[in-house]
This record gives C-alpha cells, structure tokens and sequence, in this order.
C-alpha cells in the first residue's frame, strides 16, 4: 500500500520513514528515527528527485508507481549520492529502463564507484552550476553545494513554483510518522534539538561550505517557497527561522548564553563537583545550565549541545595519567567537526597525580581553533574538601562573568 | 604606469616645503643646540591641517593618501630631522592603533583631537627588556573590575611629554608571552603617570624623547585599545605603517643634506672651478641622487600599496631599512664634500650627519626589518616549541625572584628581608587572627618537619603574630606529628595558599607542599640546606637554621598589637580571548581539507610560511587533487 503526501500542486512526496535503525550512519543513534525524503514531479516529463535508503525500497517503490499511476518515468535527477538516499538508484532503473538520470560529474563518477549501472547510451545528462532544465512547465536551475558535506552535492531549484530541493541541507533527525510541514509540528520545541543533532554531527565540519551555500540562496532567497530536504519535514513558512538556524550553527555561534558541563566520575565524586557548580551556576542566577555525564551520553548529544552554549565546563578524572578516554573521545570529535568560538573552564580530579586538566586544556589550546580556556582550574583530589570547594565556588563566579560579558 | 606623484602631492608637498623653510630652517641650528622642542612650529601644523593627512575628514582629518603623508614627513626632515619624527610618531604611533582599531566612541574622544592637530600622540612600546622583542614587555596592567591599574614604565618614547594622549602597550595575563599583552590609551595627567627625564641625543635633537612611568595608574575600562591580548598584533600592525613614517623621515635628511652638498659644491672653487665639475664630487653627486631616487620610490610605492589596502609589510620594511641605509652614506658624503666645513657646528650637513643615525635604529632596528624582509621570502621559521609547552619548564611554583639574602650576620639578613618586604608593600602593623583558614588568610606562617619539637610551636606562632599571618604547615607536621589540626596543613590534597605573602619554615618543598602555593604572591623560605627544592620556588630566602631565624624575625616585624587587616582582594586572573588566526584559510570544495599556510605542504613540496597565493597555479589538494581554484577562503 503506497503512503504519499502532496507538497504542492503536482509535486508528491514519495519517501519512507525509518524506526527500525539504530545507528544513523552505523555512529549517531537515531531514538526517533528518520526520513528518507524523495519527491515526484508529475509535469509534461515526470521527475523524481533523489531516492530512498535501501531499508525503504520496497514502500517508495509502491509509492512512486502509485504517483506515477502507468507513465513512465522520464528523469532521476539526484542532487546527493550518499546511499541513504542513493542506494535505491538501481533498482528503479531496473523497472524504468527509460529514465535518464541528470546529475553533475561528481555524482556519476561515485555512481560508478558505488556500481550502479547508469552506462546506456544517453541515459545520462550531466549538469553543472547555472545551467537549467525545463520539465514542461517547471524549470529548474542547479547551484553545487561542495562539502555539504560531500563533495557532488547540489540543490536544485524549481523556479516555476519555488521549491528548493536542498539535498542534506535543512534536514532533520526523527522520522515523519505522517507529518510532512514544518508547520504541522511544533518545531522549536520538539524538533530543534534533533535538527541541530544532526546537522552539527553530520556537517559540522564543513561550516565555511554552508556559509558558501548560504550566500549563494540569499540571491535568490525572494525566489525560495518552499524548501524541501532529504531529511525531516518540509519548509513552507518561516523560512529564515530555520536559515538562521543555520547561519549560527554554521559560524559556529552559540545559540545560548549558557553552560554545559560535561562531567566524567568513575565513583561519583566528579559527578558531586559537577552538581555543586551547577547548582552555583543557578544560584549565581544563570539560568541555561545543562549537564551530562560523559559516559551515559552519546557523544552526538555532547557535541551538539556544544554548538548550542557559549561556555562549556569539562570536568573529569584523571585516568592512566591521562584523559578519562569518554573525554577524550569527546575532545576528538569537537576537533574533527571543527567545533571553535567557545569559551572552556576545566575542572580535574586526581587521587595522586591529577593530570587530566593540563592535558584537556592543552588539546584545547593546540588542536581546536579560537577556543577560550578560564585560567579559574580547579583541581579536586579525590572528593571536594574546603579548599577546592572554594576554588570551584570562585570558578562559578568567573563562568557567570564570563557569560555575561559576551 | 608613469612612476610620478600627483599634481595634488606636489602642490602639498610645495606648501609643506614653505612653511618649514620659513619657520623651521631658520631656528634649526637653535633646536638643535637647545635641545628644544618646536612647540610654536607644531602648533601651525596642526591648524594647517598636517597633523591628520592620512584620516578621513570625518574624524577630522585631511582625509588625504599616505604618499601625501609621507611627502609632509619627508619634506620636514628635509630642513630638520627632529621635525620629521615629531610628524610620524604622532601620526603613524599615536594616531593610527585608534583610528585602526579603536571603537567609535574612542574614535570620537581621541582620533579626532588629534587628527585636528589639538593634541599630540605618542606610542610606549619600548621597555629596558623589550626592544626589538615585545615579548619581554614587563609594564602590567591588573583589571580591578572598572579599570586596569597600570605599573611600570617605558623608555625612548618620541614626543613624550609633549604628547597628551599615548598608546601603553601593557601585560594583562602574565606567563602566556605575547598573548597576554594588550594595548590600552592613557592620557597625560592621568593620576600617577609621570615622565622621566628627557635624554641627551645625539641627534634629532629638537624631538622630545622621555620615559613614561606608570605608578599604579587607573586606566579606564573603555581605554582598552581592541580586545584583551591584542596589544602585540596591534603594535606589530602599527609598526608596519609607521616604517614608512620613519622611512620618510630618512629620505627627507638624505634630501636635505643632498641638496646642501649640491650648492656648497657649485659654490666652493678648486683648481680654478667649481668642486661640483670634478669628478671626484660629480660622482659622489651622482650616486648620491641616485640613492634618494630609488629609497623615494620604495617609500612611496609602500605608501600607495597600504593606501590601497594591499599587502605593505615587506615592502615598507624594505623602504625603512634601504632609506635609512643610504640616508647615512648620504649624509657621510654631504660632509665629505664640505670638507672641514662640514665638520663645524652651525653647519646643516653637520647636523644632518647626526639626525640620520636613528633612523637606522628605531621602530625597528634595520637587522629587525632584514628578519622582516626575510621572513616574506622564506616564510617564518618552522613553529618552535609553543609557550603552552614551555610554561611547564622553571620551577613549580612558576617564575619566582629567588633572591638569598646571604650577607653578613643572621640579624643583617632578616632586616634586609624585612627591608625588601616593606619596599615591596607589605604593612606590617596589620594582621589577621592566627587560625584564619588558610583559604582565606592573605598571610600564612608555615612550618615543616624542621621545627623539632612541640613547644618550638609556640615560637612559629609568635612570628605568625608578627607577621600578621595565620598559622599553617607541611603534611607530616599535621598528619604526623599532629602538631596542628589536619586542616591547617598547606599543599595539593590539603588547603591551598592564594594569599599574598608565604613564610615557609623548614620546609624542603615537597612537590606535593609546593603545587599547593603555586598561587601565592610572595613566597618567602627559611630552611638551614641551601639545595632545598624551596629556594627555586621562593622570592626571597635565608640560609638558616629556623630556630635562630624565627625569633630574630618575629622582633624585626614588631611584635606589638596588629590593628586588623581590611578584607582580602584577590586579584582576579584574567584570560583574554583566543583570538582568530590573522591570515585567511583556504578549505578545498572536493574534501574540506585546510590550508594552512604556517605549515605549508610537505608532500606537495610546499614550505610552511607559504602564503595561499604564492602556491605555485599547478599545487592540487595534497588530499583529493582538486586543483587551486576549488578552494574557498575563510
């Protein structure tokens, strides 16, 4: 049985939602699953834009053939090859021998790679930035999207109706589960967190590309409708909310005057440090104060709530004379993902040879980039007594001015 | 291109050349002799409008080029050198840090005075220990919560203390070198700021040069010059542009001592002609034109590039080093040609001579520019070890004094202790009861094993009453021999010392002890073996036994009633923002690789200190091998 919604006129999502997968790229978990959108254009040629997850294939084959209702189906115009909306490319060239796929050089040579059989004479059209394609009524133009965050992505705009198809851009964690708009749900409260989860995750590193990408849509943002991605719903309102969103995470801004701490305890008595200068923090009168323990949260989460505050407290205990390896991994990914601009107090605990602050504040100082490191350590051996319970109350004091200095 | 200023350049640099043969040339002899500083001369060239040539009209200035500027300094130096540099500190040191990176409303309060001529400016950069490297600047700058006190002092500052507003370049956050200087904008008159006594040159004698002394200046919050920790790319950025200031300068009494030697030698007969027509001067003649049309070129071609905005550092470090070069063989063959006329005082080229030299030395030495000009052709030296790292090496108590007071007799050397204790502030009729917590003492008496036996406590705590100080110890004095209660035991799994002053009695100094006063102001160590590890970690010390020592002292701080201390301040360390890197990335479109020019490309065969647009058009992505032109900047 087909499971379609309408976009616009003669423009149909055909896509699948996903519960049953745990690790979103086999490393995020994904507890509310996720979308593989794809869309079909029903003009005087018929055009489906990107496909679905081989997971999906059997409910987005039933769905584009029930859109498709006997016609053939004249283009596959992919904007993005990673499998999770590539892998199905195959399978409906099988049952439409007559599609020709239109995408850009990068694209092919990874189908090639990726072995899909897109060799027939003709079967192809190659595209590049600028160029565009009418469909009948619709034209489309193509703008290449480098690192977001893959090196063949490109969005395709439809300047008949508005539609931007924005590839991975915009997307969102959390499957759809029969909701198709943005503004059928309520967003800023149950999906903003998500989105940024994935976004900062997924294409974190590659901010200067989407700042890049950015500047090319504000030229022709009076042009943009609706804008639909291959992940979560589908933007028809409110627009620049999102792209604001976006343009934060992107110059990788905090969103929040606030801050995180991220505490790693082996026997509980970090994580008291770490609840003793959180509750300082609220009695100091700072009300965004969020903390996790490090070893029950998945680092996805950290990082993402890392993009989120503008200060950042890392508390842990010093392991093997070294980093307690859950931080560790967490000081890796913010590097990989080029996390930066955030302001950092750091806060150790030893029994004989307390070591981890120097070195966290280390591989702050030399791998990541502009990040701020509060000279106010404390350091704890083994509980918190007076002294470092004194030095953790003055480091609350030097967070809160910190924060409202900014 | 036709290598030619412009109608406009000519027609000021005629109105300069006036004004200065008029009312300069003929008291430069006077200047000179004096010492004198031409304070009726610069008054006229601030309502002429010259002493804001390069700042937009806006924020009063002429809102003219910087070759304009340039041909004013040049024409200056031309009839008196001190002239020239009055012109370029005030304009390129004292002016441009604000006009480049002040706020508006520091724009508003200072640019525009001093674009308007109604004040003069002046930049302190310059420290006994900090030359031709900022790193050892040792002035301070302690933010109390509204204003940064300022301490310490600055030597051969031009146009001080005919300046009234001064660019202080400081330390804010002690230990982390260059990172931890920022610049700050201090007034004349502001409390506490004084000058020293003007020096005795050699030349550009009618220039004023003084020291600036800094004694506990309070400097308002709002006259941070750019962030916290950008002092040294704030000085660095301003002495690019003031090279060509000085450069200027150069070529102005190259100029003028040309121009001399030229109508002495037309004038001056030999052999039945003028000396002019024999070769032996013609050539001098020549070659010294030939000189000062090149260094004209290089000066004025790094003006035209910073005026528009291009890179100008090499090349206005090579104008500054080439003009100040040939200025002096200049100079030597002006008096050369004048015989022993020249070598006579009232004479210009005798003066001259003299002028030159400086500019040779300051804003920069001409072997600093060298380093300058080189480092754009072979890029910087590969990244040596980071402060980061080399803060670990010294002492774990960090740079400490480690002043022994080893002369004459036990009594001597605790006056002398208590001498330098004083002088550096401490009052000692103030005090705070003996069982303070340690946490909160801002004095603390502290004894180790070395103290024997138990009544021997009683004497450690009449010094701590002496002292104003609470009573503290070493791990083993409290958890062994339970002389003291377990929480009165200093060091890192006890109580920490953030206070000011640290008597450690008999203490070795363990590393444990020692990480525990790593914070302390002033640590002072009284132990009988001089290789204790203490004495490294202390500011001051006396080799003795403490026994001896303890009661000596306690008499030498007075033993009378302490009138109790006012609460503790604690000075609050302050940690300037990481700042962004100031050259561009570039980030490639087919893999979101970096390239960083300070470190190049070793497999592509790219030396680190390669800027992105001197890699070579063929250089691909040492990652994916996109090509050059898929790569974005940031």
């Amino acid at each position: 049985m087909n499971c379609v919604r309408l976009v616009t006129d003669d423009l149909y999502w055909v896509g699948t939602n996903e519960h049953r997968l745990a690790l979103f790229e086999n490393i995020h978990p994904i507890p509310r699953g996720v979308s593989y959108n794809s869309y079909l254009l029903l003009d005087k040629k018929t055009v489906l834009f990107d496909t679905v997850d081989w997971a999906g294939g059997r409910q987005f084959l039933e769905n584009v053939e029930y859109v498709l209702d006997g016609r053939p189906l004249d283009y596959l115009l992919i904007n993005h090859l990673e499998p999770d909306h590539a892998a199905s490319i195959d399978e409906i060239l099988v049952r439409h021998p007559e599609t020709v796929v239109i995408s850009n050089e990068k694209a092919f040579m990874l189908m090639h790679q990726f072995g899909f059989h897109i060799d027939g004479e003709g079967k192809t059209i190659e595209v590049s930035e600028g160029d565009t394609f009418s469909f009948g009524d619709h034209t489309v133009t193509f703008v290449s999207a480098p690192m977001v965050h893959w090196p063949e992505a490109m969005v395709t705009l439809d300047v008949t109706n508005g539609v931007l198809f924005s590839a991975d851009a915009f997307g969102t964690f959390g499957a759809l589960d029969g909701k198709l708009f943005a503004d059928e749900v309520d967003f800023d409260k149950d999906w903003l967190d998500e989105a940024r989860r994935y976004l900062t995750n997924i294409v974190g590193k590659y901010g200067p590309h989407i700042q890049a990408l950015l500047g090319k849509a504000s030229a022709v943002l009076d042009k943009i409708k609706i804008v639909a991605p291959l992940h979560g719903p589908v933007w028809r309102t409110d627009l620049l909310y999102f792209i604001d969103k976006y343009d934060k995470w992107s110059r990788y801004e905090p969103e929040e005057k606030g801050v995180l701490i991220i505490y790693a305890s082996m026997y509980g008595n970090t994580e008291a440090a770490a609840m003793k200068l959180a509750s300082h923090l609220s009695e100091g009168g700072l009300n965004k104060v969020a903390v996790y323990d490090v070893s029950s949260t998945h680092v996805s989460y950290l990082i993402s709530e890392t993009f989120k505050y503008s200060h950042v407290v890392i508390a842990s205990v010093t392991y093997n004379l070294g980093i307690f390896p859950p931080i560790h991994n967490y000081l890796i990914d913010m590097k990989a993902l080029n996390l930066q601009k955030r302001t950092f107090a750091v806060v150790e605990n030893g029994s004989w040879a307390p070591k981890a602050g120097d070195l966290i504040e280390e591989f702050l100082n030399e791998e990541l980039k502009e990040m701020t490191v509060l000279s106010s350590r404390v350091t704890v051996n083994s509980s918190l007594n007076e002294s470092s319970g004194r030095e953790l109350y003055e480091l609350a004091e030097a967070l809160i001015e910190s924060v409202n200095e900014e | 291109m036709l290598f030619k200023t412009t109608e406009e350049h000519e027609a000021l640099r005629s109105k300069v050349r006036k004004f200065a043969e008029s009312e300069i040339k003929p008291i430069a002899f006077m200047l000179d002799q004096n010492n004198e500083f031409p304070t009726e001369a610069v008054k006229q060239l601030g309502e002429m409008g010259l002493l804001g040539i390069p700042y937009p009209k806006e924020y009063g200035g002429a809102g003219l080029d910087y070759i304009s500027y340039a041909i004013a300094v040049e024409e200056l130096a031309r009839v008196d050198g001190g002239s020239g540099v009055i012109l370029s500190a005030h304009t390129s040191l004292g002016a441009w840090p604000i006009f480049g990176f002040g706020t508006e409303e520091q724009k508003k309060k200072y640019l525009v005075p001093l674009a308007q001529g109604k004040k003069l400016g002046a930049l302190g950069l310059t420290e006994p220990n900090a030359g031709s490297d900022a790193s050892g600047t040792q002035t301070t700058a302690v933010f109390n919560g509204d204003h940064y006190i300022l301490n310490g002092g600055k030597i051969f500052i031009t146009n001080a203390d005919k300046a009234e507003v001064y660019i202080v370049i400081a330390v804010t956050t002690p230990g982390i070198g260059t990172k931890g200087i920022s610049a700050f904008i201090v007034e004349k008159g502001f409390k506490g700021f004084t000058f020293g006594d003007h020096y005795d040159k050699l030349g550009i004698r009618s220039s004023s040069t003084a020291e600036l002394i800094f004694n506990n200046v309070k400097v308002p919050k709002e006259n941070l010059l750019g962030k916290e920790g950008e002092g040294f790319r704030i000085a660095m950025a301003t002495l690019d542009g003031g090279r060509i200031g000085i450069a200027a300068q150069a070529l102005g009494i190259a100029q003028g001592a040309y121009e001399s030697a030229v109508d002495y030698a037309l004038e001056r007969e030999q052999f039945g002609k003028a000396i002019a027509y024999q070769q032996a001067i013609s050539f001098k003649l020549a070659d010294m034109a030939t000189k000062l049309r090149s260094a004209r070129l290089l000066v004025y071609s790094a003006a035209e590039l910073k005026e528009n905005h291009e890179p100008f550092g090499m090349e206005s470090a090579m104008a500054k080093q080439y003009a100040s070069d040939i200025a002096l063989e200049v100079v030597n063959d002006a008096v050369q040609i004048y015989g022993g006329n020249g070598y006579l005082k009232g004479m210009d080229v005798e003066r001259m001579y003299r002028d030159a030299k400086i500019t040779t030395i300051y804003e920069g030495t001409n072997e600093i520019q060298r380093i300058v000009i080189a480092s754009h052709i072979v890029g910087k030296a590969p990244k040596e070890e980071s402060y980061a790292k080399k803060k670990g090496s010294g002492a774990v108590t960090g740079e400490r004094k480690k002043q022994i007071f080893s002369d004459g007799t036990p009594q001597e050397q605790v006056n002398a202790l208590v001498e330098t204790l004083k002088k550096d502030g401490f009052d000692f009729t103030i005090g705070i009861p003996v069982d303070t917590p340690i946490i909160d003492a801002e004095r603390v008496v502290s004894v180790g094993k070395g103290i024997g036996s138990k009544e021997n406590m009683d004497i450690a705590i009449e010094l701590a009453k002496a002292a104003g100080a609470a009573i503290g110890s070493s791990r083993p004095v409290a958890e062994t021999l339970r002389y003291l209660p377990l929480n009165r035991y200093v060091g890192m799994s006890g109580q920490k010392f953030k206070g000011n002053l640290y008597f450690a009695l008999g203490i070795s100094g363990a590393g444990q002890h020692l990480k525990g006063i790593k914070e302390a102001n002033t640590i002072v160590a009284i132990n009988n073996n001089p290789n204790a590890p203490i004495f490294k970690n202390a500011d001051y010390g006396i080799v003795g036994d403490i026994l001896t020592i303890m009661p000596l002292l306690t008499k030498a701080l007075g033993t009378e009633e302490k009138k109790p201390a006012p609460p503790m301040v604690r000075m609050k360390k302050r940690t300037p923002k990481k700042l962004a890197k100031n050259y561009k990335i570039q980030i490639c479109n087919g893999c979101g690789y970096e390239y960083d020019q300070e470190l190049g490309d070793d497999e592509g065969g790219i030396r680190a200190g390669t800027t992105f647009d001197k890699l070579p058009e063929e250089w691909i992505c040492p990652v994916c091998g996109e090509a050059k032109d898929q790569f974005i900047e940031i």
